[in-house]
């Protein structure tokens, strides 16, 4: 199955990406690890909804300062799209985590990822970056939550494109979507060890 | 017989200069010795320990590292390969490490800047897999002083109220004022700016008030107050003459030899702060740490600022809007440091030197401006420019969508002022006058009536420029200028409390009382509890003999400032020519109470006591 590349809008282009075989994304290794060290498959406790992962990393100001707009957004959408927290540092410890979720606020569910099987299945690479999957669990988006940031030294006074929404309303209406991907501004994943 | 002495013993309270966001500060020196620079001919494998630490340790560390201003620490092996691409991106972007001027021929003192050469290691380094190396080859971890880096400051001061960081939404701009508890005058070798946590503060300026302008501002003594840019008003010719100025990675240092910052009693430091939300609450408590010594002043430096606010109207959608100034120098000085300042439709910022000769030297250029990562630059050797040298301000501004910054979307008319969503075009130069003629006073006198000579051609409908130069020639006992300098200020403001009260106070100088009286009454207006207004109109009335309506006016002032033993004093004075003799020795006794060596009160005490005695 090929993809159409989606038109771009606004000022962001959208790097659409022909995947191929989208539908067995989600069948890879698809769990992560809760706080309490047990696999968890995000997917099968959100049947029905959208789900979003979010992939945060502690030591990156860029995914912190995220934080309000990420809570906001997943309120929003809360009847409609299960949001994820997913930690891919392995020195990202549970009790760490929880101390930062606690100081940022936020109210949604953690998942660590220390072996990427979740990395691996949203093709993301930076943090912040989400990826959308829809209520058959294809991936119809990673990248990018908005386009704040300029790179890492600027950001604008407030987005002007909303990836992110975007591809959760796309993915509620239960059309068919193609897949898209808009690279994020942050720390890479791959550094990690 | 009881007298009033004379105008020019009596304190005439007026107000000096305008001054604007000023402030500033201190080298900010690099941090450990720099390495050998990677030479041309590269090992075939490029390791961490040979030579990326270096450049690391060189340019990174003095940030990223436990307590200062970066996210992250970069001291070891495993800190930087964490964030090897992304260090390899942002030093090619060179969005770090954060250095805005472009390479030039006059050297700053504190070069954040890498060379390409660094810039392609660091690059390859991370293609070839971020290899570690042989341990032997690891140059040792800069040493980094922990706590207050001079030592523990004479006296710290710190903030009374922390101010609360919103988690999100635009920076916000935030004052803390930090009175001084000094009982005399000191002098201050080196300032150490804590601007509480340091990964939220963008930069800090401290800004001397001498005024206790800056208190006004607070809802309640210690709140501190909001406001990108702050304004002071200053009583004397006094021109600040330090840049006190803190961004990440400064490290403090003490002021040039000669040159240490007078601090008198009732000072007060007010700490400019520019905070960017993190994402959760976060709780602000700057403090400051103050080095004194005992040598007085013997250099005086000043600040020189060129400008052109007045000429920022910018179109929606212009993407290259100059604005220029150029002042030409009446003396010699010594070009010792730069502060370019512009918002967020700032562009491109340079400034010039035009020297006698034709010769031109840039002094900065910033090519892509960031108020971000905005600086005082302090030159490695201090830059003569002798007189009749021009020095240039030419910025650029950007005020289409292809400005990712710009606060309007879509784009609006952006005008110049003090919201963080207009504009700025300021230059601080900071001079130290060299080979000047003492017979001609001092000489940063003669550079600033040239500077407001200049604003005052450069933009006749500017009421500070007037304003200013009145002052200015006040201070040189040229009266007749000066009052008609303000009267060319309050027409341009005609409902503006301060001008109107120093055209009545130089009126008062000048003999005339009954006109006076009039803008004086006009300040009160504008302000009701102006303090300086109520004193210099009581003595404006009382110069008209109506001592009664005197006395009333030095009440007022008296409520708004209790131990001010000049008002005490004019207050004793009227109402013993009004003969009420009990009543004036009260407040004669009372202005001594609060200063034993206040003239007026001595001395008509005296005339009191002999009346009272025949």
């Amino acid at each position: 199955m090929g993809a159409k590349a989606r038109k771009s809008r606004g000022r962001a282009s959208w790097v659409a990406v022909a995947l191929v075989a989208l539908y067995t994304s989600a069948l890879g290794q698809q769990t992560g690890l809760d706080l309490d060290g047990h696999a968890k498959d995000p997917f099968r406790s959100s049947s029905g909804k959208v789900v979003v992962l979010v992939f945060l990393r502690r030591d990156c100001p860029a995914s912190s300062r995220y934080a309000p707009a990420i809570q906001e957004i997943s309120k929003r959408y809360a009847d409609r799209a299960t949001f994820w927290l997913v930690y891919p540092d392995k020195n990202d410890g549970a009790e760490a985590i929880r101390k930062s979720i606690d100081e940022y606020g936020y109210r949604l569910p953690v998942l660590r990822d220390p072996d990427r099987a979740l990395v691996k299945l949203s093709h993301v690479q930076i943090t912040p970056e989400v990826a959308v999957f829809d209520q058959r669990q294809r991936l119809v988006y990673n990248g990018r939550i908005d386009d704040w940031y300029i790179d890492l030294g600027r950001s604008r006074p407030a987005p002007t494109t909303h990836e992110l929404e975007d591809a959760i309303r796309a993915a509620v209406s239960g059309m068919v979507v193609a897949h898209s991907e808009v690279r994020g501004v942050g720390c890479y994943i791959s550094d990690l060890d | 017989m009881l007298h009033i002495r004379s105008g020019l013993s009596i304190p005439q309270r007026r107000v000096w200069g305008l001054v604007i966001l000023v402030a500033a500060s201190y080298a900010i020196a690099a941090v450990s010795a720099h390495s050998s620079p990677p030479k041309a001919a590269q090992p075939p494998q490029i390791t961490f320990n040979h030579d990326i630490a270096p450049i690391i340790f060189h340019s990174c560390s003095s940030c990223h590292r436990p307590g200062e201003a970066a996210p992250f620490s970069l001291l070891t092996y495993s800190d930087v390969k964490k964030h090897a691409r992304q260090i390899a991106e942002v030093t090619r972007s060179r969005s770090m490490p954060p250095w805005l001027p472009a390479p030039q021929e006059l050297k700053f003192s504190d070069e954040l800047r890498l060379t390409d050469d660094e810039i392609k290691l660091i690059e390859n380094w991370v293609a070839q897999g971020s290899i570690e190396g042989d341990p032997r080859d690891l140059p040792p971890q800069p040493k980094f002083v922990e706590g207050w880096s001079l030592g523990k400051p004479d006296l710290i001061l710190t903030a009374s109220k922390p101010f609360t960081l919103p988690p999100q939404g635009t920076d916000s701009y935030w004052n803390f004022i930090f009175p001084v508890p000094i009982q005399e005058t000191k002098w201050v070798k080196a300032v150490e700016i804590r601007p509480g946590d340091k990964r939220y503060v963008h930069h800090a300026n401290i800004l001397v008030d001498r005024s206790g302008d800056s208190r006004r501002r607070e809802a309640e003594p210690g709140a501190g107050f909001g406001g990108m840019e702050i304004r002071i008003e200053s009583q004397v010719f006094d021109p600040d003459s330090h840049l006190l100025f803190w961004k990440p990675g400064t490290v403090p240092s003490e002021e040039p030899d000669g040159m240490p910052l007078r601090l008198d009693k009732s000072t007060d430091l007010i700490l400019n702060t520019h905070l960017q939300p993190s994402g959760k609450p976060e709780l602000i408590q700057p403090s400051i740490g103050l080095y004194f010594t005992s040598h007085a002043a013997t250099k005086f430096p000043m600040l020189l600022q060129l400008e052109n606010d007045l000429k920022l109207d910018i179109p929606a959608g212009d993407k290259n809007f100059l604005v220029t100034d150029d002042f030409t120098l009446p003396l010699d000085v010594d070009l010792m440091a730069i502060y370019p300042h512009a918002h967020y439709v700032g562009k491109d910022l340079q400034a010039f030197a035009t020297l006698p000769d034709e010769k031109k030297e840039t002094l900065i250029h910033i090519p892509l401006w960031n108020l971000n990562w905005q600086a005082v630059y302090r030159y490695a050797k201090p830059v003569r420019l002798p007189k009749g040298t021009t020095v240039s301000l030419r910025y650029v501004y950007d005020n289409s969508s292809e400005n990712p910054l710009n606060p309007n979307r879509p784009p609006a008319r952006v005008v110049g002022g003090n919201r963080s969503n207009d504009e700025m075009c300021h230059l601080w130069l900071q001079v130290l006058p060299v080979n000047f003629d003492d017979a001609q006073g001092d000489p940063r006198m003669v550079l600033q009536e040239a500077l407001a000579r200049h604003n005052v051609a450069k933009n006749p409908a500017d009421f500070e420029a007037h304003y200013n130069l009145a002052a200015m020639l006040q201070a040189k006992d040229k009266l007749q200028e000066a009052v008609s300098e303000y009267h060319l200020a309050v027409k341009i403001r005609p409902d503006d409390a301060v001008g109107n009260n120093a055209l009545g106070a130089a009126l008062v100088a000048q003999g005339h009382p009954a006109e006076a009286a009039d803008y004086l009454q006009k300040a009160i207006r504008a302000r009701p509890d102006y303090f300086d207004a109520h004193y210099n109109l009581g003595f404006a009335l009382a110069g008209q003999e109506d001592f009664a309506a005197a006395a009333d006016q030095f009440r007022l002032a008296s409520k708004l400032q209790p131990n001010d033993a000049g008002v005490e004093a004019n207050l004793g004075v009227a109402l013993a020519q009004m003969g009420r003799y009990d009543e004036a020795k009260g407040h004669l006794q009372r202005a001594l109470e609060i200063d034993p060596e206040q003239p007026i009160a001595k001395e008509n005490l005296q005339v009191l006591k002999e009346m009272t005695s025949h």
